[in-house]
């Protein structure tokens, strides 16, 4: 008699069954080979970003000598910090840093992108002028600005003070304590800009123009079909960079040191501290571990709340 | 072909291994106290004409000591204490270094340089042929111990317009009452004129205008007995007073750049290093600066090619009694735990102090690099200099300038003795910042001086 074969039936994606042993044996082969290349890469990762992190949290915790014998101190740099009336003034500096020159970046680099998006003659050259303060050197960006609000030789004393006479006397807008954190905030929105005017004006130019057509079509102002049909389009890009503007800014270091010298944000404060002086470099640790640790927090709420993820 | 990358990957990890293991090799080559030695030389100098003159300097000596050599590294003065740590954790830090004498006392009290070599060097070379002056300020608290060598050093004086003064019939700005008159009569805000330069910016620069002012009051940071006097009657006058000048000042918080202002004739003194000597005899250096030549529509005054020799100085400052200020730079030792390197790094030490390679040496900075022993400053070579400043100045003039040297004064040194705390206290720069916040941010002189002690006291508790 013979035996009734019962087949499963094989559907065309199914592996043939004989070659499901080998090609386990050959994926795992596989993987192991992916790992032994990537591992060079990984062991780089861990050697240049983890330990530093790890060690900057190990040093927190101990006074730093220069002879190498750490005493371990506990919590102690972290209290010493935190009760620093200084400390205090540079998280309101950097609030007030991060806030405004977010704004500005962002609604600055929207208006300039919408309008940029707009046809007009010579519009590719002015697209590229824009992103000129960009991808100039932050150091001789710096110096022009130096030299522009320098209280007696600067052009900008010389034109409100003695040709306009707006002000009464000649002063430095760029060193004065009241004032510098001002100038360091105009020339953030000034030299950062233009990236998020690109971001923006990349995504504006995928919108689909029927969209517009059919608002047109029911009678939409201009103003409506920003709010109804721009806005939301562009949200996410906006969002992801207000968020990547605040960790860059929160961090922004060269710009205002250079710049003022006397705008003791979070970042420049940290140096300071650590590198300056006799150099405290646990408590240098401290402030880049809670610098750290508001930021994460920042981004943890900011994801959640504004993204949405 | 896998097994192709694999054998790859396996190769570069044996070279390197390799590698690591022939450079340990080689490490193990250098530490033998006989044959060739390698040391490097951390200097200050990082101008690529300074750097290009020690490289000459350094060739010569190779040539004298072909087993010997020497490398040259640029550090910037301002991360030498940050380049020195991480060479120090690196077990990596150089066999001599060059940077100011309290850098080096800083690294003394760490512990990290090597006295009894220095010691030696200094005595073989002669302790009385130096100028008494430098030697107290790189001495350890033990005497006749020093942390580091003394190698040139500047004076720092009021610059001022002598034909303004003349004109004018004031007298010279030395005593505390002619400064502040001067100052007051030359500061024209409305022509864009200032009286007076002082440091206002948290900088070192601050404190060097400040030191001879306190000095010439009777101000001091310790008594001899190490207790921190700095809350006086004597030094809050001087405070006052440093606030009152800086009322005359270019507007916003300054620093020594702004002694362009004075190229430019917009300012009538202004406190500064003999370094400033090239930049008013040399026509080219301050054309450089911002003067009305180049910016036509900009207020001021031309550049004047007269300015060398209507522009004095005066190098003290008088109150209760007088008080000159300087710097002095230093070569120091770093310990090696290596015989040899120590030997090698001595032997080039005391090439630089020979009269040939000490005077090409300070040639890079006639006037700003002045000697630190005796027979150099009278040597006629040294005072044949190549940008001619010796010849515009007047040999008399630079030999007491020099002289002043004899009496530069810290308040790191108390009746003879080394305080290092006071050293921490110039490394953390607490008086500019309190300096800062009296004419800057309108903080009251007492508390100020308040807000200083609290930071003194929290330094050498």
């Amino acid at each position: 008699m013979r035996e009734l074969k019962i087949r499963k039936p094989t559907l065309p994606h199914d592996p043939p069954p004989i070659a499901l042993a080998g090609m386990n044996a050959r994926a795992l082969r596989e993987q192991r080979f992916g790992w032994a290349l990537v591992s060079p890469s990984v062991f780089i990762i861990l050697a240049l970003i983890l330990y530093p992190v790890v060690y900057n949290i190990y040093l927190s915790f101990f006074e730093f000598k220069l002879t190498g014998d750490n005493i371990f101190v506990g919590l102690r740099n972290y209290v010493g910090v935190i009760t620093d009336s200084e400390f205090h003034l540079a998280i309101r500096s950097t609030l007030v840093y991060v806030f405004f020159s977010t704004v500005g970046t962002t609604l600055l680099g929207l208006g300039v992108a919408l309008v940029m998006n707009k046809k007009f003659p010579l519009r590719g050259f002015v697209r590229s002028l824009i992103l000129l303060p960009y991808v100039a050197p932050v150091i001789s960006v710096v110096f022009s600005w130096q030299f522009i609000f320098d209280p007696v030789n600067g052009i900008f004393m010389d034109v409100f003070h003695n040709k306009l006479g707006l002000f009464a006397e000649r002063f430095s807008l760029i060193g004065s304590p009241d004032t510098a954190i001002w100038v360091a905030i105009l020339f953030g929105i000034w030299k950062n800009f233009p990236f998020t005017y690109l971001m923006i004006l990349s995504r504006l130019q995928a919108i689909d123009e029927t969209l517009y057509e059919a608002a047109e079509v029911d009678g939409a102002s201009g103003w409506q079909k920003f709010k109804s049909i721009t806005l939301p389009e562009v949200y996410f890009v906006v969002s992801a960079l207000i968020l990547l503007r605040v960790i860059w800014n929160f961090n922004k270091f060269e710009e205002v040191y250079l710049l003022t010298s006397n705008v003791k944000v979070l970042s420049v404060y940290t140096y300071l501290k650590a590198f300056t002086g006799t150099m405290d470099l646990g408590q240098g640790s401290t402030l880049a571990v809670l610098q750290f640790v508001i930021l994460i927090g920042f981004i943890l709420f900011y994801v959640k709340k504004v993204l949405k993820w | 072909m896998k097994r192709g990358t694999v054998c790859f990957i396996a190769l570069l990890l044996i070279l390197t291994s390799a590698a690591a293991v022939f450079a340990q090799g080689q490490q193990a080559v250098e530490t033998r106290p006989a044959g060739p030695v390698t040391i490097d030389f951390w200097t200050t100098e990082t101008q690529s004409d300074r750097m290009a003159t020690i490289q000459v300097l350094i060739d010569t000596f190779s040539a004298l000591n072909p087993d010997i050599t020497v490398n040259l590294v640029p550090v910037d003065e301002n991360s030498l204490v940050t380049q020195a740590q991480t060479a120090y954790a690196a077990k990596s830090l150089p066999a001599i270094f060059e940077g100011p004498a309290e850098t080096a006392v800083s690294f003394g009290t760490q512990g990290i340089v090597d006295v009894a070599t220095t010691t030696k060097l200094i005595e073989k070379i002669g302790k009385d042929r130096f100028y008494a002056g430098p030697l107290k300020v790189l001495e350890t608290t033990s005497k006749g111990s020093y942390y580091a060598l003394p190698y040139h050093g500047w004076i720092q004086g009021i610059w001022y317009r002598s034909d303004w003064f003349e004109k004018a019939g004031l007298n010279p700005p030395t005593t505390w009452d002619d400064i502040l008159k001067a100052a007051k009569y030359f500061y024209k805000p409305e022509l864009n004129q200032y009286g007076i330069l002082v440091g206002t910016l948290p900088e070192a620069y601050a404190e060097q205008c400040f030191t001879p002012i306190a000095m010439s009051n009777g101000a001091a940071l310790f008594d001899a007995d190490k207790n921190l006097v700095f809350n006086s009657p004597e030094m809050k006058e001087a405070v006052e007073f440093y606030a009152e000048l800086a009322k005359y000042n270019p507007p916003g918080p300054q620093t020594w750049r702004a002694r362009d202002y004075y190229l430019q004739g917009k300012m009538a003194m202004f406190f500064y290093s003999t370094y400033i000597m090239d930049d008013l005899a040399l026509q080219e250096a301050a054309m450089g600066s911002l003067t009305g030549d180049n910016f036509k529509d900009l207020a001021g005054a031309d550049f004047d090619p007269d300015l060398v020799g209507k522009t004095r100085v005066a190098s003290i400052v008088t109150n209760t009694s007088s008080a000159g200020y300087g710097t002095v730079v230093a070569l120091g030792l770093f310990d090696q735990g290596d015989p040899a390197k120590t030997a090698a790094a001595q032997k080039f030490l005391e090439y630089l102090y020979t009269p040939n390679a000490y005077i090409t040496f300070l040639h890079m900075a006639p006037g700003g690099m002045n000697p630190m022993l005796k027979e150099i400053a009278t040597n006629a070579r040294f005072q044949n200099d190549p940008v001619g400043i010796f010849k515009r100045y007047g040999t008399e003039k630079m030999a007491e300038i020099i002289d002043g040297l004899e009496n530069i004064e810290t308040f790191s040194i108390v009746g003879g003795n080394r305080i290092e705390a006071a050293s921490e206290i110039t490394a953390k720069q607490i008086i500019p910042q309190m300096l800062y916040k009296i004419t800057q941010e309108n903080v009251s002189v007492s508390n100020a001086m308040a807000w200083a002690e609290a930071k003194m006291k929290k330094l050498t508790d």
